[in-house]
């Protein structure tokens, strides 16, 4: 006998403030899957990979590698007195991607791809990352 | 479903204007009226596909167009997928008629960005973003074409070279357009030179900020019956696909295609029974130079990684094999966001009934557009013939 879906569903325990505010306490907060364990920082009711609504809030690493990156010149509002920027998408440690961006990179020798990284901090919306050995 | 017909389809230049979202959608909307010898009165329904019309602080821009034309009483609304609003319009538009909810539509998308300067511009675009996650964290519209490119760099040895390739030819397909944003021809040391945007995207990788408008008139065989109109040398959809994507590109596993264009282009293939040498040319979304690549491998035109080569053996270029892009592109064409999608097909209108003149593909009869929304969020893809 299968649960309704109606049975199934937890209110999602995570909000965008609630991510806001763990980003500037230097948390990553995101969510794990309670039944296929899919790891994800995002906000959601269903999960995207089993479709069931046990999601539960999660911290994950603050170090992890950089998958891909750009080089910014040209900047939305809040970023413009920041370039140039790299913009990075992240996959952290321990599984989830997450995107943030690292200072005073200017050309890309300052970034190979699969460069480790580490959240630092936050002083706009966004996350901080530094290189790290 | 029904035969769904294209009556008409024009639109305004694309490009800087002193005029207002609605007056450049009122234009195009007339163009496309009198193209098509029919009068207002004979629409039944419209959408208008925008996608930033609050930033002249003006919303509910279809009783504004239909007002504008006279038929304040004809439903109105908009259709909203970012870049890809213009295909959104296009395939509900097909549904209504396709089912016989309506037998005669318009279809008119605008935008008017002009007016923001460039920080401005590129905030709202970032907005197509999962802004909390991306547009907010420092992401750029090109920013976030510019990790794709360096992913598909990375992964298949795409070069810089091999993008700037992309903008010549469509700079170049783009000089016979009187309608295009841009009539500069180029080369790839001048894209190469230009300043760096988005790393590896130079200012030339890029399709501008453009203002514009473009309509078109869809009707069905008893609408023609009814005026008395021919239904062969028509152009009709044959095919019509639509698919989505994670709205933020980070979530993703491949960031060196756009599934939602894969699954788009699937479907339209297969309503229209049909495979990609099929196609007389195509009208695909090259936001980035890098995304014309992508598009041509995402639609199977190309294996993976092998697309840059297309271009490199001329075999995409007006007279080549499979010319994309003879309109000029998003690239030189110029992309007004939601009359992009609607753009494509007012290029389809004009080259199947042999009306494109300096870039007119020789015996063109099917074509394909593609259409995509931010980083993929969304897609429409159609496949349109002349009967």
């Amino acid at each position: 006998m299968t649960e309704t879906t109606q049975k199934e569903v937890v209110p999602s325990e995570l909000t965008i403030k609630e991510f806001e505010a763990g980003v500037h306490e230097g948390k990553i907060l995101g969510y794990q899957c309670a039944n296929c364990g899919l790891k994800r920082i995002d906000i959601l009711e269903f999960c995207p990979n089993c479709h069931k609504a046990e999601l539960r809030k999660t911290q994950f690493s603050d170090k992890g590698i950089v998958l891909t990156y750009t080089i910014q010149f040209v900047a939305p509002e809040q970023y413009m007195n920041e370039v140039p920027y790299a913009w990075a998408i992240i996959q952290l440690d321990d599984g989830p991607k997450v995107t943030g961006w690292i200072p005073f990179i200017s050309k890309p020798s300052d970034l190979p791809v699969g460069q480790r990284v580490a959240f630092k901090r936050s002083y706009l919306p966004g996350m901080v990352f530094e290189k790290v050995q | 479903m029904r035969d769904v017909y294209i009556l008409s389809a024009d639109m305004t230049k694309f490009g800087k204007s002193p005029l207002s979202a609605r007056e450049l959608a009122l234009e195009a909307s007339t163009k496309a009226i009198q193209e098509a010898g029919i009068s207002p009165a004979d629409i039944q329904a419209t959408f208008v596909a925008n996608a930033f019309s609050i930033a002249e602080k003006q919303g509910h821009l279809g009783p504004i167009v239909m007002s504008g034309l006279g038929v304040p009483d004809v439903p109105a609304s908009t259709i909203e997928s970012a870049c890809a609003s213009g295909a959104s319009a296009i395939r509900e538009a097909w549904i209504n008629i396709g089912a016989g909810i309506y037998d005669c539509m318009l279809v008119v998308g605008v935008e008017k960005v002009s007016q923001l300067d460039t920080i401005t511009a590129t905030t709202y675009f970032s907005f197509g973003s999962d802004f909390v996650f991306e547009g907010a964290c420092g992401a750029s519209f090109p920013g976030l074409y510019g990790a794709i490119a360096r992913s598909h760099m990375t992964k298949y040895g795409t070069t810089e070279e091999q993008l700037a390739n992309v903008a010549v030819k469509n700079h170049e397909n783009a000089l016979s357009n009187p309608n295009a944003h841009l009539h500069k021809k180029i080369s790839v040391g001048d894209v190469m030179k230009s300043p760096v945007v988005a790393s590896p995207l130079k200012l030339f990788d890029a399709c501008p900020f453009s203002d514009g408008a473009a309509a078109a008139i869809l009707c069905s065989e008893d609408f023609l019956k009814s005026k008395s109109l021919k239904s062969t040398e028509r152009v009709m959809i044959k095919g019509s696909g639509r698919a989505g994507g994670t709205g933020a590109l980070f979530q993703r596993d491949d960031l060196t295609s756009l599934n939602a264009a894969v699954l788009a282009g699937r479907e339209a293939f297969k309503m229209a029974g049909m495979s990609q040498k099929d196609i007389d040319f195509a009208e695909v979304h090259d936001c980035f130079t890098v995304a014309e690549l992508i598009a041509e491998e995402d639609l199977g035109f190309a294996p993976r990684g092998k697309a840059a080569q297309l271009t490199q053996e001329g075999q995409t270029k007006i007279g080549g094999e499979l010319p994309v892009n003879p309109s000029g592109g998003l690239k030189a064409k110029g992309h007004p966001v939601g009359a992009t999608g609607v753009g494509q097909v007012v290029e389809v209108y004009e080259q199947l009934h042999g009306k494109a003149g300096g870039r007119q593909v020789i015996d063109a009869r099917t074509a394909l557009t593609h259409n995509v929304g931010a980083t993929g969020g969304s897609c429409g893809v159609h496949i349109f013939q002349i009967n």
